[in-house]
């Protein structure tokens, strides 16, 4: 079987196009415009925050405000890119079925809206910086790397789900809920640096510890918002051993994932 | 040099029903891998076994009935949807006309959808600013280019959707029935667009449309499909002219089915219409101008003493034509009760060619309606002439006429000539 790839970067205008319709339909009557794209982590940073004072979260050396908060920029912008991704299919439904250009144009423009929105979140995160007084290193330059992994992450399940939306809407329907499992699986509360202690040094689960690190770490976020927080919070370089089992999982669940969106979009304008 | 686009055992099947759910689907899939299939899904061939080509510079008019296959045809000639099988090649760019405004977002203003369609058209943002001046001229919408459309009258937004669909440079266009937009006066301004753009530096155009009249005037060459089928391919004339056979066909087929409009009080019954040609016997269709012999036999309950017999033709969206009644014969008679023939002549029936309807009523003498039926019957009128210029759209009544002036010129330049 051959798939055959459009050069997507002929289509860098449209996306763009489409991308800043998005941003401009949704923020064009409210007065807050851009900043609602940050009231959420900020908010949940607050909650989280609140919660942590009861029950007692070990982060080392870094404030829990700011460790948290840099858990959720990537944390939110994988949500949200991922949902968007998957009902942009059927929220495009005129177009697909009166245009053609190359489909993948659609999650790929959800994804680039949400890249506006946690860029606005990064002005947050500098005043959080400058106010813990933390100065970013030579390693805040894996960043753009960490971003580009999660987008790839995002896109593994954007293009399986909005392909399957176009047949089974259970898909749009089940994702939230299954995200907001995956949120408690992934260090977003807590640091990695937490299940690490439990896991490798006191080996609470007993022969199964190491196995079950592991198996927490093919979750790729564990290792995306834990090289986040290394990069921009502690300044020094990922822990790879922590990156490597969700790598290995996205790439081949992306590949999986494309091959079917590119078998699926030929009837996508007959089933829509 | 290869031909643009070539469409070769294109055949488009569609299932019938919904989709079905994803437990249905795991049900059926389970049982086929048990051996069984339990899968009966009804197929309809929208495209059925389509082939054809198109040169560099053809101006190619697509039409047929509703369902026909028009639209599924574009769809796969731009690359929306594919076939079941077959293949379509297309060599050179393809604007897509397929609808006017189908990527307007009604948040945005009408600046912004330019720049935004424009976009979705595949048009690169310079050549757009370029435009957009000539574009909101066009549209006549420059107060308002800066409102959210949103709040546009729903002819505005045709007017602007229109503006931007047509201010693209393909190689091929693709329009389907685009131009009956906005008021009369916008209309005549699309339309001349339209022609302008066709005619313009010899681009490939498939036009799909109803309006057969404007497809014969601007097409080289027509498609004609029936029933996911190409019926006819060939010279623009010929093919319209086929097609409106077959509406005539399908018009007279309706005699079959049960469309009559009847109110009857019982005591009259219509056994049999009949139009009868010279040689009195029953036929299908008259020739435009000749003599119209309705016959129709009908069976009374009781007897009547001087009924009033009203027959009469109409359009097939009821207009009433002809009517006349033997009231105006002031004869009294009486009709026993049986079966009788009653037949009317119209010496020259005045009608184009097209399809027609009788209607009949039965008036007692005080004036009661026994029967009043409409649809009771159809009947074609027929072209005198296979080439002939007029278009039956422009005319309702083929009136007989003389010309003066032109021919006497004609007469005398004759001999000179000869």
């Amino acid at each position: 079987m051959s798939i055959r790839t459009p050069n997507l970067f002929a289509y860098r205008e449209l996306i763009a196009a489409l991308a800043w319709k998005n941003i401009v339909v949704r923020y064009k009557q409210a007065y807050l415009g851009l900043l609602w794209a940050v009231i959420k982590p900020v908010m949940l940073m607050l909650i989280f925050t609140l919660v942590k004072s009861f029950v007692g979260i070990e982060t080392g050396d870094i404030p829990y405000p700011i460790l948290t908060f840099a858990a959720l920029m990537p944390w939110i912008f994988f949500q949200e890119s991922a949902s968007e991704g998957v009902n942009s299919i059927t929220a495009n439904t005129a177009l697909i079925k009166k245009i053609y250009f190359p489909r993948e144009v659609f999650p790929l423009t959800a994804m680039v809206t949400k890249l506006v929105e946690l860029a606005i979140s990064f002005v947050i995160l500098a005043a959080l910086m400058a106010y813990y007084q933390m100065m970013p290193t030579i390693h805040a330059l894996w960043v753009p790397l960490i971003i580009l992994y999660t987008m790839l992450v995002a896109l593994t399940i954007s293009f399986f789900g909005s392909a399957l939306n176009v047949y089974y809407r259970d898909v749009a329907q089940a994702l939230p809920v299954l995200l907001s499992l995956a949120m408690y699986a992934s260090p977003v509360i807590y640091p990695l640096s937490l299940v690490k202690t439990k896991l490798i040094d006191e080996q609470a689960a007993g022969e199964w510890s190491n196995t079950l690190y592991t198996i927490y770490n093919i979750n790729p976020l564990a290792g995306i918002i834990d090289s986040f927080q290394k990069c921009l919070l502690q300044g020094v370089a990922p822990d790879f051993t922590s990156l490597l089992p969700g790598v290995i999982t996205t790439l081949v669940l992306l590949f999986l994932s494309y091959l079917y969106f590119k078998k699926a979009e030929n009837w996508f304008a007959d089933i829509i | 040099m290869s031909p643009v686009i070539e469409v070769k055992n294109l055949t488009k099947e569609y299932n019938l029903g919904t989709v079905t759910s994803a437990k249905d689907t795991l049900r059926h899939t389970l049982a086929k891998l048990r051996g069984k299939n339990t899968w009966h899904r009804e197929n309809f061939k929208a495209l059925d076994d389509i082939n054809f080509s198109v040169e560099k510079g053809e101006v190619i008019g697509i039409i047929g009935h509703n369902g026909a296959g028009k639209s599924t045809l574009l769809k796969h000639l731009a690359n929306i949807t594919k076939p079941t099988s077959g293949e379509v090649v297309v060599r050179g760019s393809v604007a897509p006309l397929i609808e006017v405004g189908a990527g307007i977002n009604p948040e945005l203003t009408g600046r912004e959808n330019i720049f935004l369609n424009g976009a979705i058209l595949g048009i690169p943002k310079n050549v757009i600013r370029d435009k957009v001046n000539s574009i909101i001229e066009f549209s006549e919408l420059e107060k308002f280019i800066d409102t959210p459309v949103k709040r546009y009258s729903s002819g505005m937004q045709v007017k602007l959707g229109f503006s931007i669909a047509t201010s693209m440079d393909a190689e091929i266009l693709i329009i389907d029935e685009v131009l009956a937009v906005g008021d009369l006066a916008f209309q005549r301004k699309c339309f001349n667009r339209m022609e302008e753009l066709i005619h313009q530096q010899g681009r490939t155009v498939l036009l799909v449309s109803h309006n057969i009249r404007q497809v014969e005037r601007m097409c080289s060459r027509v498609i004609l499909l029936n029933q996911g089928k190409i019926l006819q391919d060939g010279e623009s004339h010929s093919t319209c002219d086929q097609f409106y056979q077959i509406n005539n066909k399908v018009i007279s087929n309706q005699n079959n089915s049960n469309t009559k409009r009847i109110s009857t009080s019982g005591e009259v019954t219509v056994e049999k219409i009949d139009i009868i040609d010279g040689n009195n016997q029953p036929t299908e269709s008259i020739t435009e101008g000749s003599t119209l012999k309705i016959r129709i036999k009908f069976t009374l309950n009781n007897a009547l003493q001087t009924p009033e017999f009203h027959i009469g033709t109409h359009t097939t969206d009821f207009i009433y034509l002809t009517g006349e009644s033997t009231a105006l014969l002031k004869e009294d008679f009486k009709l026993s009760a049986g079966t009788h023939e009653i037949e009317q002549h119209i010496t020259s029936y005045p009608l184009v060619p097209g399809s027609y309807g009788i209607r009949m009523a039965v008036i007692d003498q005080k004036g009661r309606v026994l029967f009043y039926g409409e649809n009771l019957h159809f009947f074609n009128v027929t072209a005198k002439t296979s080439d002939s210029p007029l278009q039956d759209e422009l005319r309702l009544i083929a009136s007989d006429v003389t010309w003066k002036g032109l021919l006497q010129n004609q007469q005398k330049n004759q001999p000179t000539e000869n």
